[in-house]
């Protein structure tokens, strides 16, 4: 009991803490259908290389929601800065597609795919 | 991205980290802080902080650096445990400041300690006449042990030629009402014996007493619940919100 009190528990607990701490490894791959970032930020990319605006209003949609599904589970191994940079990304990009300006789009998306690779490293 | 809960979880993982690594480096944080202990509690201190509320960066370099500056501390730790020669050259030994009642002033002037230093120290022990020490010496954890001139020691019973009791570490026979019959086991008593002592202190029920204490010279402690006290000394000088 004493072992178990003294070794156990908190080697248990330091590498709960680790997995916590580290959690974006697994959690920044996709776990379900449609919910690649990296993924989403190409579609979007195609879409504005086809000049499909319509698309890509939707395809952002789309990004923004894959974004607040998996920022919930990163959040705790991540860096706020990466996080705040990506969202800022995001808005950018809307105000591109929406005045349909190609290279500001382009800017944005490139960007936020450079944020999305560096969180959590 | 919701803040408070991340702050949340990455202050449990630093409250928990913290509580582990401290326990693993010892009681000698508390009891023999030398001045490099005190730095390094603070630094550990600081670092947990960080990992805590900056959400700025990943809780994991952190915590890495907190597990280094812990693992660090367990290492010198050990090294000083084993190896005497390394100890005194990492944590100081202990310099004698006054010997055969003489203040060593070249001692004191290299560890840069003024006079009045050590006065305050000695008066921190009672000691108000430099007259009084032989001996005095700074420990490396800052503190000064003194040794008495031996007219100025305390007279004990052995100097009196007095023979005391034994004593002991006194054993908990009932706590909170409830009886703990394997402490009455070590002591070779039961409960026969301990109802009949209760009884001739007028207490009836087991369930009466809020401690009860026997050591091993035999006396016996109770403690009731209810004291019965009737005028009760009150410490405080002026009436507070309680």
């Amino acid at each position: 009991m004493r072992k178990f009190l003294v070794i156990t528990i908190p080697i248990i607990t330091l590498i709960l803490f680790i997995f916590v701490m580290e959690s974006d490894i697994f959690l920044k791959r996709s776990l379900g259908k449609n919910d690649s970032i990296s993924e989403s930020i190409n579609a979007v990319i195609n879409d504005i290389q086809m000049d499909d605006w319509d698309k890509a209003v939707q395809d952002t949609n789309h990004l923004s929601e894959v974004w607040k599904k998996i920022v919930r589970m990163v959040q705790f191994s991540s860096e706020r800065d990466e996080i705040n940079a990506f969202s800022i990304n995001l808005a950018r990009l809307r105000g591109s597609i929406l005045a349909k300006d190609k290279a500001g789009a382009f800017t944005e998306l490139y960007e936020a795919y450079e944020h999305w690779e560096d969180l959590g490293k | 991205m919701n803040e408070g809960l991340v702050v949340c979880v990455r202050s449990i993982i630093s409250f928990f980290s913290l509580l582990i690594f401290t326990r693993i480096l010892g009681k000698e944080q508390l009891s023999q802080l030398t001045f490099f202990d005190y730095i390094l509690g603070i630094t550990i201190g600081s670092i947990a902080a960080t990992l805590s509320t900056d959400l700025s960066s990943r809780s994991w370099p952190h915590w890495i650096g907190l597990l280094v500056w812990a693992a660090l501390g367990f290492l010198l730790e050990y090294i000083t445990l084993k190896w005497r020669y390394i100890a005194k050259y990492l944590e100081d030994e202990p310099t004698i400041v006054i010997m055969n009642g003489k203040i060593m002033e070249k001692t004191l002037k290299k560890m840069r300690f003024r006079v009045s230093d050590i006065t305050e120290l000695l008066r921190n022990k009672d000691i108000f006449d430099l007259n009084e020490v032989d001996f005095a010496i700074i420990e490396p954890n800052g503190r000064l042990s003194v040794l008495k001139k031996p007219e100025f020691q305390n007279l004990t019973p052995k100097d009196m030629n007095i023979q005391k009791k034994q004593t002991g570490i006194s054993s908990e026979l009932i706590y909170d009402g409830i009886l703990i019959e394997e402490n009455l086991k070590q002591l070779g008593k039961d409960k026969t014996w301990l109802l009949n002592e209760l009884k001739k202190q007028g207490i009836s029920n087991i369930s009466d007493v809020f401690i009860a204490t026997l050591d091993p010279s035999g006396s016996l402690y109770i403690d009731l619940y209810h004291d019965h006290m009737t005028k009760i000394t009150d410490i405080g000088d002026y009436k507070g919100p309680y």
